[in-house]
């Protein structure tokens, strides 16, 4: 029903193209862990890795503790929920989703009592008797799940699940999903391209970035302190200072910063800021006071730019609290506690 | 794992491989070695001797018979594009959309016909009491019937008859597919109703055009049915020589000969089309 | 202008029906030359033609060849197509021009290439012969229309049923045969129409015992007659029953 994964250095290549670069990763038994990154950063061959559809190049996946590199799909303990759901067609719901059972030689009976307690569980009874085309995408979704559900894997593999559909249905599946993990104890890998899904259903973070991990842990973590410039860009907005080494810690444009954390290399560095850790106010490090840009409501918050007087060039972006009623034209002076920020070493980041 | 699957996927495709290697590859191999060799009263001698290729340009029945399968061949393809276009485009964009398959579907129904029960349809309405004549006698157009069957216009009208449904078949499919937005757009910058169509529209159904247009000549200049019914004796076309060989003369490197010319003008055609054709796409 | 587009449209239609309609309206006629005037109707040559011994017995044949080249014709085009689509085979684009080439070949020059090999060999012309033509020429139109449809999304469909447990065959049996059943059955109409009407081939490699369009056209060489009409028309119903049924319980369907 469930089990931990171990992944050892594990290296792929599509002819000249490495995809992946020595990956290591534990997963804990019962854990929900979704790979995140953009398209391309290798999270879906990592997804089919696991899922036994591509045999990598190198490297060992260990699943309840047994090495299962050149294990055939079939006969591994993991189902896959694919991007396109791939129901299929000419079966009808009950059949869908009694397949498995009926490859592992349960009788009809009982395989179709039990597709149909599943079915329930998803939200659709009475439903066993349609076909997957009189179906909307987000039932569709959940006859996917419980497809795969259904033969009792010990870890769920679920590529973009939730791409296909629009955004409110989007939320209400990621807390479906979540809950159903909860309940089966499965251990469940997701894949999404989408920050903050992750955020909404994951125990933990992988951060992916051209074949390699960036970053893994606990959405909190990963979105205050990322482990690297990618993570942070990737998870949510932020402000990037240039900052380099001077006497006694940061130089930047808003002047000396004492570094919130040990300091790496020589520099140049970047120091980020995400836009809720702006405050109008003095207390912590002083920014200096800025001209109200452009200021959009966002119903929790107002998305100002904010223009720094004393340091010219530096534009800012910031969440501001609806009651500061940042006009346009206003002055506000600017501050952010220094422990929350995050410095790295300099690099060029492409968005 | 990678060596097993390529073995399995072998042993799949290889019933259809033997199949099309033993009775296509191999048999059109034995024509060319056939066109190559040379009748000696009754006996086969092979060889590689291009006697009978001298032959097709030395004789005049021989050349003859390739420029009027090529003469009939282009009249049909043309005529037919320019009879099937308007016919597709009127299915396309006139005809309710609740209507269209099935208006669609009845144009090109008598399509489904064997050639044989075809043609001689055509010649129902073609011959000398036929309903054609009789009709234009009646209404005093002509007071003589006129000579139709067993003529080139005859052979013409039944090709065209087929073609047309075929090339409405495929440039209605080509139409079909295009985003309504493509006129739209090209209006909304300016384009008259016709410029649309000639810079936008027609480029966009080239392929579709070209396809029809390499089926009909494929199928057109291999038909031996057709003129041998509609056209008479009177001229023949390349297949109607190759039947005349193989029949009364029994000269089968002839007819392998002629039928390696056949094959020579298809892949013409298709060198010239094929751009637009993409088989290797399939 | 609109006039003048349904005027073309009705005109097209004219031009298209002309032919058939005066085949099936002159089977009726009670007379034994089918041309104008009409008279009767009468279903005298339909009498003749389902008592002709020689016409029911190429009916009989041309069913038995139509039915088994096309059934052969699938199930290898079907095998091809799932080999090349769903395996790593080295030269596959050129495997499948191979399969495809028969299709851009004269069926005069199929028949040809198979006449002078059975004759080199001494192998008699029959029926078998005609079949093996047919499912020459059918084998590349259903293999192209089955691998045409072994799309991507297909092939994740048989992976989830990988995935789930079943083997090869069993992904085969019960998932991408039912799955591709509208494009399997489309293909096989298809070639079974087209083994139907085929003359040339059938007229070289058959001898004694010849198919329907065969015999037609031994009864054309007496010239025009009302029986003849009434067998043409009976072809050309059947074909039109086996589109209209091709499109009504296939193509139809597969709108939402």
């Amino acid at each position: 029903m469930t089990a931990p994964i171990t992944i050892a250095s594990l290296c792929h290549d599509f002819q000249d193209f490495r995809a992946l670069h020595d990956i290591d990763l534990e997963i804990a038994a019962g854990e929900y862990i979704v790979l995140l990154g953009p398209s391309g950063c290798g999270k879906t061959t990592l997804l089919s890795i696991l899922g036994g559809f591509i045999v990598p190049t190198q490297g060992a996946v260990k699943i309840g503790g047994r090495d299962m590199t050149g294990v055939a799909p079939a006969k591994r303990p993991t189902t896959t929920m694919f991007q396109d759901y791939a129901l299929f067609p000419h079966m009808t719901l009950r059949d869908n989703v009694a397949f498995g059972l009926r490859m592992r030689g349960m009788a009809r009976r009982e395989r179709h009592a039990r597709a149909e307690r599943l079915l329930e569980l998803v939200g659709l009874h009475g439903d066993a008797g349609k076909r997957p085309h009189e179906l909307s995408g987000g039932q569709r979704q959940r006859v996917a799940l419980a497809r795969a559900l259904a033969v009792e894997p010990d870890v769920l593999l679920l590529d973009e699940p939730l791409g296909a559909l629009d955004l409110k249905l989007r939320r209400t599946m990621q807390d479906e999903l979540k809950s159903l993990q909860r309940e089966f104890g499965t251990t469940f890998i997701h894949v999404t391209h989408d920050q903050e899904e992750a955020m909404a259903i994951a125990d933990r973070i992988v951060v992916m970035n051209r074949g390699r991990i960036e970053d893994v842990g606990p959405p909190t973590r990963v979105y205050q302190r990322p482990a690297s410039l990618f993570a942070a860009n990737f998870m949510g907005e932020t402000n990037r200072l240039p900052a380099t080494r001077g006497e006694h810690g940061l130089e930047t444009p808003f002047g000396h910063l004492a570094p919130p954390q040990a300091l790496i290399g020589d520099g140049p560095f970047t120091v980020c800021l995400r836009p809720e850790q702006i405050r109008s106010g003095t207390e912590g490090w002083a920014l200096g006071s800025a001209r109200v840009g452009d200021s959009a409501f966002f119903g929790t918050h107002f998305r100002c730019h904010l223009h720094c007087e004393d340091e010219a060039a530096t534009t800012l972006i910031a969440h501001l609290p609806p009651e500061v009623q940042p006009q346009p034209g206003a002055r506000l002076a600017l501050s952010v506690d220094p422990a929350q920020l995050s410095v790295f070493a300099a690099e060029e980041v492409s968005s | 794992m990678a060596i097993s699957n390529t073995l399995r996927g072998w042993g799949f495709v290889t019933p259809a491989l033997f199949w099309t290697l033993a009775f296509f590859v191999a048999p059109f191999a034995i024509m060319v070695a056939m066109s190559l060799a040379t009748l000696e009263g009754r006996e086969l001698i092979w060889g590689l001797d291009l006697a009978n290729y001298r032959r097709l340009f030395g004789q005049s029945f021989l050349s003859g018979a390739i420029i009027v399968s090529l003469q009939i061949t282009l009249t049909v393809t043309l005529i037919s594009i320019l009879l099937a276009y308007p016919l597709a485009w009127i299915i396309a964009f006139r005809v309710p959309p609740r209507w269209q398959r099935l208006v669609l579907l009845l144009a090109i129904l008598p399509f489904w016909t064997s050639y044989v029960v075809r043609s001689y349809s055509w010649l129902l309405v073609l011959s000398r009491e036929g309903i054609v004549n009789n009709a234009l006698m009646s209404l005093g157009v002509i007071a003589e019937p006129l000579q139709m069957a067993s003529t080139r216009f005859a052979t013409v009208t039944g090709f065209v008859h087929f073609f047309v449904m075929l090339l409405t078949l495929t440039i209605f499919a080509n139409l079909v597919q295009l985003s309504p937005n493509y006129r739209r757009a090209a209006t909304d910058l300016g384009a008259s109703g016709w410029q649309a169509f000639r810079h936008v529209i027609l480029p966009l159904t080239l392929p579709g055009i070209m396809v029809g247009a390499f089926l009909t000549f494929v199928l057109c200049i291999g038909d031996y049915i057709t003129p041998q019914i509609l056209g008479g004796n009177n001229e023949l076309t390349v297949p109607q020589v190759i039947m005349v060989q193989l029949g009364r003369r029994g000269d089968f490197p002839l007819a392998a000969a002629l039928s390696i010319v056949l094959m020579g003008l298809v892949t013409l055609a298709y060198l010239a089309s094929a751009r637009w054709l993409r088989l290797d796409r399939v | 202008m609109r006039r003048l587009q349904w005027g073309y449209l009705l005109l097209a239609f004219a031009f298209i029906y002309l032919p058939v309609a005066s085949l099936v309206l002159f089977s009726f006629k009670d007379g034994s030359l089918p041309l104008p005037p009409f008279e009767g109707p009468t279903l005298r040559w339909y009498g003749e033609v389902l008592g002709d011994r020689r016409l029911m017995a190429a009916l009989g044949h041309s069913l038995m060849v139509a039915v088994g080249s096309s059934l052969t014709a699938c199930v290898l085009g079907f095998l091809a197509a799932y080999g090349l689509a769903r395996h790593v085979l080295p030269g596959s684009l050129w495997l499948r021009g191979l399969l495809i080439a028969p299709m851009t070949v004269s069926y005069l020059i199929v028949g040809l290439g198979l006449l002078i090999v059975f004759n080199q060999l001494g192998i008699g012309l029959s029926l078998w012969a005609a079949g093996i033509g047919h499912v020459v020429i059918n084998l590349p139109l259903c293999f192209a229309i089955i691998y045409a449809s072994m799309g991507a999304q297909q092939q994740n469909i048989e992976r989830a049923a990988r995935d789930l447990g079943a083997g090869e065959a069993r992904v085969i049996t019960l998932v991408t045969v039912p799955m591709l059943a509208p494009a399997i059955l489309a293909a096989f109409f298809l070639a079974m129409t087209l083994s139907w009407d085929e003359f040339v081939i059938a007229f070289l490699l058959t001898r004694f015992e010849v198919t329907l369009p065969v015999e037609i056209w031994s009864l054309l060489r007496s010239g025009l007659s009302s029986k003849t009409n009434a067998i043409g028309s009976i072809v050309f119903l059947g074909s039109a029953a086996i589109v209209l049924l091709l499109e009504l319980f296939i193509f139809g369907r597969r709108r939402p």
